[in-house]
């Protein structure tokens, strides 16, 4: 990525400094602006958090930007007072590794759903996106029936593990990210992969070898838009994740302030400020992919 | 275009490969903690570790292992709720008094037989706030009540009547002191937890007992004449009235206005001590002070107790767990050094008071206090009943709001 | 931005010539190494599915073996048989979604025809037993003892017997046929237990604990007809159960005030001649009621629509105002040159890397009367959140906040599929750049933006936390406490039906059902006008 070197623009070498200007503006200069504007709106309140994570009084709130005494003592108490690593280990464990399943599972289905012409695939498609409108808390009475009988006879994925609590993750794989690839790969020109079927590829080499690296921006962006929704999961998580070293960060934030009347809200920030770490780590690795992937041949075809 | 995923696979492959190495150990074995001889207890995660250490001993002399799992304490009763149907409940855990009686009525608690030296030894109020029908259903263990906090810099002396808590207040205010009179959290959908103390001086109720002290949910209070008026009179502190008592001060930010010296006087509770102290403010513990014709301000007292699940398969055990070791003193003090609560337990409150001076003035405050009703219906009065008093402050017509919650909350309970 | 346009061609059609890929090793029926892995890996959900039958066939489940034959059998035959491309494609994420969405969705529909509800959880025998269990008193003035539980026979097995030691340091023993005197036992003088007593075993306290079950039924009868029970592993105490279910004429009899509840198979719960009911009741199916209980109700029908109306005028500008500002930001990054790119977009993505909770939480404080960042800023004394139309917008403004990232996210990955040389050759042709992307880019956009703003939709229609945690639905007025300005229908749904203590699930499966087929219709009916359908169709 050599984006920096080729800015701003180079051609105008010639042109005197008020024309340079000019034409910069006209082209960069009011992206930057705007840039500037949503990017203001973008962090303000996200600096009130960060605020409050330095406050010594575990209070979340826009009264003050500047905390009256800034001091790291939340995030000492949790590190002291929490498994706060292992809880850290935990959410990357599932962020990530529900991200690459559901990716692939995603990735198979939008793969038939766009490729292929099935009997039921409009029913599919459109259940898809209707299965995700019922209220999911009501949903849990059944999980409970359904994990305490598997728990019985399968100890190892019911409650209180990592991997029963994966499997539900799972089952949300098939998603409106489905629809998201699907509407990417159909960007992909069909006289691609029929060229190759006619050199001898299976299906799968279609898939694997050509589809696959075509579509990379949506597999990141799905992975992205997974990995999120994952590591800010409590709902389901508190449900299966009692131990106290079993959970993840998300939870154990949730049940910081989840009793009204014993909020500690210093803690919690300094767990979200934390928490949104690697939500940008993961974005700025995965970015590239996202805007460098299909280039502007592709639909040509 | 190169492909790129190969390097991407690989880092995400490898990020995954050292999540679950560090991740690790202990989910694997997860599964096996419903073995037998091993005592499931729920807890919150503020005082889990405690009650692991100490129950590690009664594990001990009895020869199993205890298993404290951490869950938010308001979401314990809906899971345990659940769980409980799907089998999969654990075997003791702990819990507000008012949820004794849902928690009955859906058979989920076992009821306990306290022996006599043990039961002499709890607050006669707290067993009564646990029992239903007679019986009782969990071991109380602490109490919380809320208070007066006053800046003692600002107000040396604790006031003795509402009316003279807002005539102090406001000659602050006036002197530029302060810029509240009182952090009383309202917010927008009220806080009837609060205004309990407020609202019961001003001669309200909200069901009504019989002799023994029993609450008769078809003796609903709230719109009639009594808790009207007790409302307008409230309301007269209100946004339309003194502007003393207002929605914008929250659970948010109340405790920050007493901490930064905006106001003298804040309604608190015992989880406001730890951040007071480290406030700087000095501070002061008092009542409540009711209303200058009024009766005394009743503060709601919430007591946490320890219940033993129905249908638990290591009843036996948990069964001697909660009566003859959650009554001992010193388990309620080693719980207190985690989490500093009023026990309930007269000797280890003894031992606590004499410590602590903070304690003993909380209990003092509570001395006019009324156990918050446990009977399930108790559940269905918070939000109708909130969002009237929160209209009634915003200087609505008063007795069209009780009268609108009245109605509601008869309509939920079917009463 | 470097772009390897030189070699973006070249490997495209020569599949084959590529390196090695890292999917290469799963490229299946064509090759001989695709064809072993494809065994290896039917082999290892073989070797799953062997261990996923061992324990129903020990507990002798045949249900269970069945339905797990039943999936490796499909599993199978769609990856043996060659007619089945898509199916081998779909069926991975399908199992999953069938076993941990669908299947749980259903059994939560077909609760909306039953009472379930906290009080009517179980089934009537767990109820009875309730009643029963609960209604043991201790008999006033009775003595209690001090119990050791023992045996006659082994540990595991024998007959139980209480060793109980009385106030005056007498033991006796008890058993199933009655109290005796135990004239030969030490008792320990410190805590009274009997440590030894001729021809009993004393159970230790793991041996008594894995008996409890039978514990807690065991009884020692006495002359007064109640019986003396244990309370934990030391403690017993005479008392009698005042409440006696009575299988012949169904009904339950509280021997203190002789009053007679009957079941009631159609409530699931036992009531009195004067309509008293016992606390406990059980799960029984009500038909329609549920439905009926908020059809048939005059205030609900006018919240109703309201509240449906205001809930389509969120979900529509929330999804309308993240889309135009997403797809705003996109554009506006969307040049080859432009310095810091990268960090713009990370901090643009930033709210959505925060935790909701909290920025639900701080966008609710922000608003408030006194001490809210807006009205501080503005110098307003705006009531935000106790006035309908300003709580409207404050709760729309969060959720902009809060969702434009995803937009941006997906935006910016939707324009890198259309070639800027389009747009380019429009502007060419003679139009502004504003009506070359009004008719070339944004058409192309919107095939494959459609089903996520149709999505985007769907998820703000029902997304709680977005109102509940800013204004919990309100402001109120006192005509109707129960449906505030900002209500959503699942709001609205959750006040109903889970007040606090009381979860009534029926009641909100029943609800919830009702909002799902009004979403459903509506997303897709507007599914069906969209071009995003076409091309499901084509």
């Amino acid at each position: 990525m050599t984006m920096d070197a080729s800015a701003p623009v180079r051609g105008p070498h010639r042109l005197g400094g008020a024309a340079r200007f000019a034409l910069w503006s006209r082209r960069l200069g009011w992206r930057h602006a705007v840039m500037w504007l949503v990017v203001a709106f973008a962090i303000f309140p996200v600096l009130f958090v960060v605020s409050a994570a330095l406050n010594p009084l575990g209070t979340l709130s826009s009264a003050q930007l500047w905390p009256t005494g800034a001091s790291l003592d939340n995030a000492v108490e949790l590190f002291e007072n929490t498994p706060f690593t292992t809880w850290y280990g935990n959410s990357l464990f599932f962020a990530l590794s529900n991200a690459t399943v559901t990716v692939l599972l995603s990735a198979l289905a939008a793969y038939a759903f766009s490729r292929m012409r099935f009997k039921g695939r409009r029913v599919g498609l459109i259940g898809l996106l209707v299965i995700q409108m019922f209220p999911q808390f009501l949903a849990i009475v059944a999980i409970y029936l359904m994990f305490s009988n598997i728990g019985e006879y399968y100890p190892a994925i019911g409650f209180d593990t990592r991997w029963g609590l994966l499997l539900v993750y799972l089952g949300g794989a098939l998603s409106i990210n489905t629809w998201l690839m699907k509407g990417f790969f159909d960007t992909v020109p069909k006289e691609l992969d029929e060229s190759a079927q006619m050199d001898g590829a299976s299906h799968a080499q279609v898939f694997f070898r050509i589809m696959l690296p075509l579509v990379t921006p949506v597999l990141a962006i799905v992975g992205l838009l997974v990995f999120i929704s994952t590591i800010n999961e409590f709902l389901m998580a508190s449900v299966f994740l009692r131990d106290t070293d079993a959970k993840t960060l998300g939870l154990g934030l949730y049940q910081l302030v989840a009793s009204q009347r014993n909020a500690n809200f210093g803690m919690f920030a300094v767990g979200a400020v934390m928490l949104s770490l690697p939500t940008l780590a993961v974005f700025w690795f995965l970015q590239r992919y996202i805007t460098e992937g299909l280039t502007s041949g592709a639909v040509k075809g | 275009m190169r492909f790129r995923s190969a390097p991407a696979a690989t880092g995400i492959a490898a990020i995954v490969l050292m999540a679950t190495a560090c991740g690790g150990g202990g989910g694997d074995e997860g599964g096996e903690t419903a073995a037998e001889d091993t005592l499931v207890i729920w807890s919150d995660p503020e005082r889990a570790d405690a009650i692991q250490g100490a129950a590690e001993e009664f594990a001990e002399a009895n020869g199993i292992t205890v298993d404290v799992q951490g869950l938010a304490f308001d979401d314990i009763q809906g899971d345990l709720l659940n769980a409980h149907q799907a089998g999969n409940a654990p075997d003791v855990f702990i819990g507000a008094h008012d949820w004794t009686g849902n928690l009955v009525r859906n058979g989920a608690v076992q009821p306990v037989e306290l022996p006599e030296d043990r039961a002499a030894g709890v607050e006669e109020t707290a067993l009564e706030a646990l029992s239903f029908d007679g019986r009782l259903f969990g071991v109380p263990y602490s109490q919380e009540n809320i208070f007066l906090m006053r800046n003692t810099e600002l107000v040396p002396d604790a006031p003795e009547t509402f009316e003279e808590l807002v005539e102090i207040g406001t000659e602050l205010k006036e002197e530029g002191e302060t810029s509240e009179v009182l952090a009383m959290a309202v917010g927008q959908e009220g806080e009837p937890f609060r205004m309990n103390a407020l609202f019961t001086s001003a001669g309200g109720y909200l069901f009504g007992q019989d002799d023994t002290g029993t609450w008769d949910p078809s003796d609903l209070g709230v719109g009639s004449d009594e808790s009207i008026a007790a409302m307008e009179k409230i309301a007269e502190y209100g946004e339309a009235g003194e502007g003393v008592l207002r929605r914008s001060i929250d659970t948010e930010n109340d405790a920050v206005l007493f901490y930064e010296e905006d106001a003298p006087f804040f309604i608190a509770g015992p989880w406001n001590i730890g951040d007071a102290n480290e406030s700087g403010v000095d501070y002061g513990i008092s009542p409540i002070p009711g209303f200058e014709e009024g009766g005394p301000a009743s503060p709601y007292i919430g007591y946490h107790a320890f219940f033993v699940t129905e249908g638990s398969s290591n009843s036996a055990l948990a069964q001697e767990f909660v009566t003859n070791y959650v009554t001992d003193p010193d388990f309620i003090l080693s719980l207190y050094e985690a989490d500093p609560r009023t026990p309930v337990q007269t000797e280890a409150l003894e031992s606590v008071s004499a410590d602590d001076p903070n304690i003993a003035a909380i209990a003092e405050a509570g001395a006019d206090g009324m156990p918050m009703p446990s009977i399930p219906e108790m559940g269905e009065t918070w939000e109708p009943l909130g969002q009237a008093q929160a209209q009634a402050l915003a200087g609505e017509d008063v007795r069209e709001a009780m009268e609108a919650a009245h109605n509601t909350i008869a309509e939920q309970i079917g009463g | 931005m470097t772009v390897d346009t030189d070699s973006a061609g070249a490997p495209r059609k020569g599949a084959p010539a590529r390196p090695p890929l890292p999917g290469g090793r799963f490229t299946g029926d064509g090759s001989i190494g695709g064809r072993l892995l494809k065994i290896a890996l039917l082999g290892l959900f073989t070797a799953l599915g062997v261990w996923a039958v061992l324990p129903l066939y020990v507990a002798g489940n045949w249900w269970g073996i069945g339905l797990v034959v039943a999936v490796v059998a499909l599993v199978y035959w769609v990856y043996l048989s060659g007619r089945t491309v898509p199916a081998k494609y779909l069926l991975p994420g399908v199992l999953f979604l069938t076993a941990f969405q669908i299947l749980p969705v259903l059994y939560t529909m077909s609760t909306s025809v039953t009472n379930l509800s906290d009080g009517h959880r179980g089934d009537k025998e767990q109820a009875i037993a309730a009643i029963e269990a609960f209604s043991v008193t201790r008999d006033p003035d009775s003595p209690e003892y001090v119990l050791t539980v023992a045996t006659t026979g082994d540990p595991a097995t024998g007959e139980l017997a209480f060793l109980l030691t009385d106030g005056r340091g007498n033991a006796h023993v008890g058993t199933d046929e009655g109290l005796h005197d135990l004239p030969r036992a030490e008792i320990d003088p410190s805590s009274g237990k009997v440590t030894e007593a001729f021809g009993y075993t004393i159970l230790t306290p793991t041996e008594v604990n894995a008996r409890s079950d039978e514990l807690q039924e065991f009884a020692v009868p006495t002359d007064s007809g109640a019986g003396i029970r244990s309370s934990g592993l030391s403690s017993a105490f005479e008392g009698s159960a005042t409440r006696v279910y009575d299988e012949d004429c169904d009904c339950v009899t509280d021997t203190e005030s002789g009053v007679v509840y009957h079941a009631d198979d159609e409530r699931g719960a036992f009531y009195s001649e004067e309509g008293q009911r016992l606390a406990q009741g059980w799960q029984v199916g009500v038909g329609l009621d549920n439905f009926g209980r908020f059809l048939l109700n005059p205030t609900f029908a006018s919240s109703f629509f309201s509240i449906l109306l205001w809930n389509i005028a969120f979900a529509a500008s929330v999804t309308f105002l993240v889309f135009v500002v997403g797809l705003a930001v996109a554009l506006t990054l969307h040049v080859p040159r432009l310095r810091g790119k990268t960090f713009y977009r990370i901090l643009v993505v930033l709210p959505y890397a925060m935790s909701s909770l909290a920025m639900y939480l701080l966008w609710r404080d922000m608003f408030n009367t006194d001490f809210g960042l807006f009205n501080r800023m503005l110098g307003l004394q705006v009531d935000w959140l106790g006035d309908a139309w300003s709580a409207r917008t404050a709760v729309i403004l969060a959720n902009v906040w809060l969702g434009y990232p995803y937009m941006f996210l997906v935006a910016t990955g939707a324009l890198q599929a259309i070639p800027r040389e389009l747009g380019q050759a429009a502007q060419i042709d003679g139009a502004g750049p504003w009506q070359a992307f009004r008719h070339v880019t944004l058409p192309l956009l919107m095939v494959a933006m459609t089903p996520i703003l149709i999505a985007t939709f769907a998820f703000n229609f029902n997304n709680f936390n977005a109102v509940w945690l800013i204004s919990r639905g309100g402001p109120f007025s006192p005509e109707n406490p129960t449906a505030g300005a900002t209500d959503l229908l699942i709001t609205y749904t959750y006040r109903l039906a889970f007040n606090e203590a009381t979860a009534q699930y029926g009641y909100a499966a029943a609800l919830s059902v009702m909002i799902f087929l009004i979403v459903s219709v509506i997303s897709v009916v507007s599914l069906s006008r969209s071009k995003a359908l076409q091309e499901v169709d084509r």
